[in-house]
């Protein structure tokens, strides 16, 4: 019905109108109707993303193909004639030449429908949540510009381009963390996620940088005679690209990629703005802090897999530092009382455990990460949105120590997000099972060779039993146990209208198959993507399936034993875990996790306050040294007039003096000079 | 050298009466004198351009002389006018009563008051009044002005 061009085309057009018409029209005719445009958008947008992973997956691919690609080039957007260097391996002097160029492979079409169809729902569900804010257009405004930006994101061809959407669900993300403005809390929030990933941007930029100088071209595709940085010539010759980019720079790249993929993704040492990041409505911490616009560092990471493959140190610093989040978040989740932010160090920590997977560096561990990121994407949002619906029926008071026992007034939101706890702490069958199955199965691989990933796959087993632990604290603090309210809600909590319930219903069942549905298929069909299909990543067998029945075992005994141990403790009068955080504050450990290991403060101390510094040195140049010499400028002439006010007498008989003893002057310094 | 003395003593009047014009014009305070002294500046010049025409025997110095003439008469009409409305404000011809050109900060500078009607009413000698007093127009007695 579609060609495949016009529906790529459609994807990201779609929300970018419904964007503009309520950005447009919202504020003065559509009010409470704003919803509409974006809401149908989206869906068009999801079913346009699902007829597009229909065609792509009938396509195979030819002999001389390397995976499945269609590119579509719009139009050029900057064309600088022999812009670049020549190195020994660029000959020519390359062209500086960006096209819009929209792509769809299998990785594109994975990531669409989920962002899509998961942007649907939080946009149904803002419809009950967002009910009756005075910014209600500007939140659709918002969520359609962020949705365009995302599929713009996951469907450009271009390194630029890359950024540019990077940039732009960056923005998306700071207009939707500090929506509620007037609060200071959502203004500081919105302003430190927003500092945080200038940091990691600017790895991304230099990472870039020395794409474009090794490479001489930013694109992904081949254009014409521009081999792309990740283009069919140079995929199906993986030798080519030792040859490109030799010793440190082929370490270089890919830390500097991984640099701008922390920020993005909020990895040590950049996490810090997530958690903050829950100041935004809790569909926005859905959609964009949980589900979606954090994982575009895994979906970049992913995509530049054969960059990161040529140099094993890289893989290994992914590696580390998706491990050391994941355990670090995993701690800290274990202490919080605010339920939205035990779901965001939660995301966090599976954000490390994608990471991690990706760098093994193994074709499996690759599909692995990007598994977890698709059914992860289903169970948090489910998640996020239920605590949303707590908020809701709490009069927006999301301490978990306020209220417990919700389950009997909200019983739609504590069996779905039971349906979401399980799912996160990988109890089968649900969808977190399968994914963290492979993950710890990829790692595990690598764990035979010995070295830093023996400890690795320990610390992401130990990370697996925080998860459940923390997780099934959260459920029991909230759902189980007496019935309290706080005292301002009354008696007045209630379920949440139905076009909350909905969506979460949706996501749950997503939640129960997604793991199960596509253990095997998703990786099966993200393999065939250029990136991934090049020998450099598949190796010589491609992708074989093993269900491992040792670590499944091993992670299904850990997440029983964390949800047992929660049960233990949180379930009856919990004396217990009272006399273990006696215990804990005495060894000063339960400050650690909760001050949240202080990143807040050192960053503070070691950052903000020198920079501060600065900027008040700045200001004291700026007011008395720049503006001193501006003054002055100002104050010469009014000197020298109020000397020469005092000769303007307005007697005549001066002035005529004047004019004579002036001429004179003349006529002697002319005398002088032409005679003397 | 009968021609060159011939000009030097022409030069030399011309300066004087330059010279004794522009101390005039620098030092008397009376508008008309001082018009006075401007035209003797006039003078000196033109009998300066007069005898260098003469001395190079050429029309050039007497046109200048010539244009002077008709401007200075041009100029006197115009200056004579407007010391005549200066006149009509204050009813004095002394310069020093114009200070308007000066800053708007700046005291006024006179070195010395020139003296006031009263100081020097003349008496007149007067007739015994015979016959019948004349009706004095009351607009007109208004009109009468002390200084003429």
């Amino acid at each position: 019905m579609f060609e495949t061009k016009s529906l790529m085309v459609l994807i990201p057009a779609l929300p970018l109108a419904a964007a503009i018409i309520v950005g447009l029209l919202g504020r003065r005719w559509l009010k409470e109707y704003s919803h509409v445009p974006v809401v149908l958008a989206l869906a068009g947008s999801c079913v346009f993303s699902l007829l597009l992973l229909k065609d792509i997956s009938n396509r195979e691919p030819d002999a001389k193909q390397v995976g499945v690609e269609v590119t579509h080039t719009l139009w050029t957007w900057a064309a600088i004639p022999a812009a670049g260097v020549t190195t020994p391996q660029i000959k020519a002097t390359p062209n500086f030449q960006i096209d819009i160029t929209l792509r769809a492979d299998p990785l594109t079409c994975m990531m669409l429908p989920m962002v899509t169809f998961i942007a649907t729902l939080v946009a149904i569900y803002a419809m009950g949540y967002m009910h009756g804010d005075p910014g209600y257009w500007r939140f659709y405004a918002y969520v359609g510009l962020f949705v365009f930006s995302m599929t713009m994101l996951v469907s450009v061809s271009n390194f630029a381009l890359l950024y540019v959407f990077w940039e732009a669900v960056g923005v998306c993300s700071y207009l939707l963390i500090g929506f509620w403005f007037e609060k200071p809390e959502a203004a500081a929030a919105g302003k430190k996620a927003f500092l945080v990933n200038r940091v990691g941007d600017f790895g991304f930029a230099f990472g870039l940088f020395l794409i474009w100088v090794s490479f001489g071209t930013l694109n992904f595709h081949d254009a014409g005679d521009v081999q792309g940085v990740l283009g069919q010539t140079l995929l199906a010759n993986p030798a080519r690209y030792a040859e490109i980019i030799t010793g440190s720079v082929a370490l270089a790249i890919p830390l500097l990629l991984m640099v701008g993929a922390c920020g993005k993704s909020a990895q040590f040492p950049l996490h810090v703005w997530l958690p903050d990041a829950m100041e935004g409505p809790t569909p926005v911490s859905a959609l964009i802090h949980a589900a979606t616009m954090v994982t575009a560092g895994v979906y970049m990471v992913t995509r530049c897999s054969p960059l990161f493959m040529l140099d094993p140190r890289a893989q290994l610093v992914v590696a580390c530092i998706g491990g050391f989040t994941a355990l670090l978040a995993g701690l800290i989740a274990l202490t919080q009382t605010d339920l939205k932010r035990v779901l965001a160090y939660s995301t966090v920590s599976q954000l490390g455990y994608m990471f991690l997977a990706l760098g093994t560096g193994s074709l499996a561990g690759i599909v692995a990460g990007m598994f977890h990121l698709f059914t992860h994407a289903f169970f948090k949002a489910l998640l996020f949105l239920g605590a949303g619906s707590v908020m809701h029926g709490m009069h927006h008071i999301i301490d978990m120590r306020r209220f417990s026992g919700l389950r009997r007034v909200m019983p739609w939101t504590c069996l779905t997000f039971l349906i979401g706890s399980l799912a996160l702490a990988g109890i089968v069958p649900l969808a977190g099972f399968w994914s963290k199955d492979q993950v710890l199965a990829a790692v595990h691989d690598r764990a035979h060779d010995g070295g830093p990933f023996v400890y690795l796959y320990y610390s992401a087993v130990l990370t697996a039993f925080l998860t459940a632990f923390y997780t099934a604290r959260a459920f029991f603090m909230t759902f189980m146990g007496p019935l309290v309210v706080p005292h301002e809600v009354g008696d007045h909590a209630h379920e949440s209208p139905p076009a909350m319930v909905f969506p979460l219903v949706v996501l749950a069942i997503c939640s129960i198959f997604v793991g199960i549905t596509f253990d095997h298929s998703l990786g099966d069909f993200i393999v065939r993507t250029p990136s991934l299909a090049c020998t450099l990543v598949a190796g010589e067998h491609g992708l074989e399936h093993h269900f491992h029945w040792d670590i499944a075992a091993i992670s299904t005994v850990v997440a029983v034993l964390g949800i047992a141990i929660a049960a233990y403790f949180y379930l009856g009068d919990r004396r217990q875990i009272n006399a273990l955080t006696r215990i804990m504050q005495g060894v000063r450990l339960y400050g650690l996790s909760n001050r949240k290991f202080f990143f807040d403060e050192i960053y503070h101390v070691l950052f903000v306050l020198p920079l501060k510094g600065l900027a008040a040195l700045s200001y004291l140049i700026d007011r008395w040294l720049v503006d001193g010499l501006v003054n002055l400028c100002g104050w010469i002439p009014r000197a020298v007039g109020a000397v020469l006010r005092n000769i303007q007498t307005g007697v005549v008989q001066f002035y005529a003096l004047a004019m004579v003893l002036g001429l004179a002057l003349l006529i002697g310094t002319l005398l002088v000079w032409k005679v003397g | 050298m009968l021609e060159v003395q011939l000009l030097y003593n022409y030069l030399v009047i011309g300066a004087l009466l330059f010279g004794i014009g522009l101390v005039g014009l620098l030092s008397r305070r009376n508008m008309l004198i001082m018009f006075l002294a401007a035209e003797m500046m006039l003078q000196g010049v033109s009998l300066s351009l007069v005898a260098f025409g003469r001395f190079h025997n050429d029309w050039g110095g007497t046109t200048l002389v010539i244009l002077i003439l008709t401007v200075a008469a041009c100029e006197a009409a115009i200056l004579l006018a407007l010391v005549q409305c200066l006149f009509h404000r204050t009813g004095n011809l002394d310069i020093a009563v114009w200070h308007d050109l000066r800053d708007a900060n700046q005291p006024k500078f006179i070195d010395q008051e020139v003296p006031g009607d009263d100081a020097a009413k003349p008496e007149w000698p007067t007739l015994t009044p015979a016959g019948i007093e004349p009706e004095v127009d009351a607009d007109e007695a208004l009109e009468h002005r002390i200084h003429v």
